[in-house]
């Protein structure tokens, strides 16, 4: 009889590990309900600002200049719906990064990492108890946020999907070459800071890119995010897209190929490398 | 038999031995921090990315026309929109610097383990806090200069006031932001993971002190919670020094505001310090972490 040993690892044994890691993760997550009501309204700290400031720039309480640039009045719902986006980009963006440091510091890389588990399927695992939490609490977000400053949706949310898809989809690559980032060097957590920070400014998650100056509008319209915020927020809230809506999807479906190409074969050399200097327990 | 000069002991410091123990907390906190350069580079990038999004919404709910800017610029009295954000979010940064650093302090020190051995030595136990801050301090002023020549060179922002009446209103809050942050180390060494506190706090400020709005638009509720906090008089006469033409009677009020806040939370921050100190001799708990 032949024995099939670990190192013939069948899909049956990736979706056991891919479980696995899952569970591991999601049980770490709620052993901290705290997390979960922080993630709820630390965001409405930040937006609060946002708010006053939009009605001290408000005539007879619409914001009449908003809509010369976005076509809607109503900037709250612009906001929020591009917080609640912003969320989940960086559970995929920097969640894959952050958990495997994680491992790093708790000192699990190097055993994981010798498992005979594909380790795109690691970084896979990792995100989707992130996605999940994100989806949770993104809910109770809107909802107190809806009840704070109002949210008012009028199109059709599941249209609004079909943009998500590619760019979430085109986001795990990114993901997979930022990952290996991390592990390359080990401490990231500035660098992680100030990029996610920029490149949550330049995609548009609390303004309209086309209100950028003339000189930075190319850094937002080279970054795929912008597409997808702008189309899921005409799709929901009847804003004027920067391109006509198919050509945004078509830009979206092309950068979903082009960045899970990239970012595998960017996690895939970088991560030999780190395996050529040995330092994958280090951190 | 002449009589010997007894030594004073180190058991019994004084005044210029308490001096030599805070210069010595000075250097070293300076050293850790020239140590690292990436919090070097932060201080060049931090004050340009941090009010981005503050700016470019402002800029987006201004208009084509201008239109939403002729509705702020009636709000708040100020031409300058891209001025009036910076100032607001360097203050709140200015004081989210010191809740982390200074707040965070004696608390870094339990984590390397150095805490209880330093707690032991006859020195003033205050200098080991107080001289986390002189650092920090100029950090933070090397942070402001760097921002304010930033947003003149990059946005081309107008300082239309006085340098040496913005000098002054940062001396006036040094005692409320400082104060703040002793009162935050004594109660980060007492609950150790104190990470929501910070979030608390800078939240509050964040909300309710106009960083990025003029206080009138709030409601009611809302400025009176304002009126109570020394960062709301920070961020007020900071603008008015650096962006008016006001002078002087824009600012004294306010001034006069932040030192009694400023007594207020040097005190309590002191004393907290002092509980803080009696609480772990007797419960011996400044070792753990």
């Amino acid at each position: 009889m032949h024995a099939q040993t670990l190192s013939q690892p069948t899909l049956a044994s990736h979706l056991r590990a891919l479980f696995a890691l899952v569970r591991k993760d999601w049980k770490q997550y709620w052993r901290y309900p705290l997390n979960a009501v922080s993630a709820m309204f630390h965001p409405l700290i930040w937006i609060a600002p946002i708010y006053f400031m939009g009605l001290a720039f408000s005539i007879n309480g619409k914001a009449e200049g908003f809509a010369q640039f976005s076509g809607t009045t109503d900037f709250m719902s612009f906001i929020l719906l591009g917080t609640v986006l912003e969320n989940f980009i960086n559970a995929v963006f920097w969640g894959m990064g952050y958990a495997l440091k994680n491992d790093m510091d708790s000192g699990v890389m190097e055993s994981n990492w010798l498992t005979p588990i594909p380790r795109l399927l690691i970084l896979v695992g990792h995100s989707v108890t992130n996605l999940v939490v994100t989806m949770i609490t993104s809910i109770g977000m809107l909802f107190f946020a809806g009840l704070i400053f109002g949210f008012h949706p009028t199109g059709n949310l599941w249209a609004a999907f079909a943009p998500v898809v590619p760019m979430m989809i085109g986001l795990y690559g990114f993901g997979f070459a930022f990952a290996a980032v991390v592990m390359l060097l080990r401490d990231a957590n500035a660098l992680v800071d100030m990029s996610s920070f920029l490149v949550q400014t330049f995609s548009g998650s609390t303004f309209p890119v086309n209100a950028l100056p003339r000189f930075l509008l190319p850094v937002a319209l080279a970054l795929p995010l912008t597409y997808g915020l702008d189309a899921v927020r005409s799709r929901l809230i009847g804003t004027t897209t920067i391109l006509p809506l198919p050509w945004e999807m078509v830009l979206l479906v092309v950068f979903m190929f082009v960045m899970l190409w990239v970012g595998m074969a960017a996690f895939r050399s970088l991560e030999r490398r780190v395996r050529v200097l040995g330092t994958l327990g280090q951190h | 038999m002449s009589q010997l000069s007894v030594p004073s002991s180190l058991g019994r410091p004084g005044a210029l031995g308490g001096l030599r123990a805070t210069w010595a907390v000075i250097r070293r906190e300076w050293t850790i921090f020239i140590r690292y350069p990436s919090w070097i580079i932060s201080m060049f990038i931090w004050p340009i990315i941090f009010p981005l999004g503050y700016i470019f919404t402002a800029r987006a709910l201004s208009g084509v026309d201008g239109s939403g800017l002729a509705t702020f610029q009636q709000n708040t009295g100020l031409t300058e929109y891209v001025g009036y954000m910076a100032v607001g979010t360097m203050i709140w940064m200015w004081q989210n610097i010191v809740l982390w650093q200074v707040g965070y302090a004696l608390r870094n020190e339990q984590m390397r383990g150095t805490l209880e051995s330093n707690w032991l030595s006859p020195t003033a136990r205050f200098s080991y806090l107080f001289g986390a801050s002189v650092p920090q301090l100029i950090s933070v002023l090397m942070l402001m200069t760097v921002a304010g020549l930033e947003y003149a060179l990059l946005f081309g922002v107008k300082f239309h006031g006085s340098l040496w009446l913005a000098a002054l209103v940062m001396l006036a809050a040094v005692p409320s932001v400082y104060g703040l942050g002793f009162a935050f180390a004594s109660v980060v060494i007492t609950a150790k993971e104190a990470n929501a506190f910070v979030f608390l706090a800078r939240g509050i400020v964040m909300v309710f002190c106009g960083v990025t709005y003029p206080l009138a638009i709030q409601p009611q509720w809302m400025q009176d919670v304002a009126a109570w906090l020394p960062q709301t008089y920070v961020i007020h006469a900071m603008r008015s020094a650096a962006l008016s033409t006001d002078g002087w009677a824009g600012i004294a009020r306010d001034l006069g505001m932040l030192l009694l806040f400023g007594l207020f939370w040097l005190a309590a921050g002191y004393a907290l310090f002092l509980w803080m100190e009696r609480r772990a001799r007797v419960t011996g708990a400044i070792g753990q972490y």
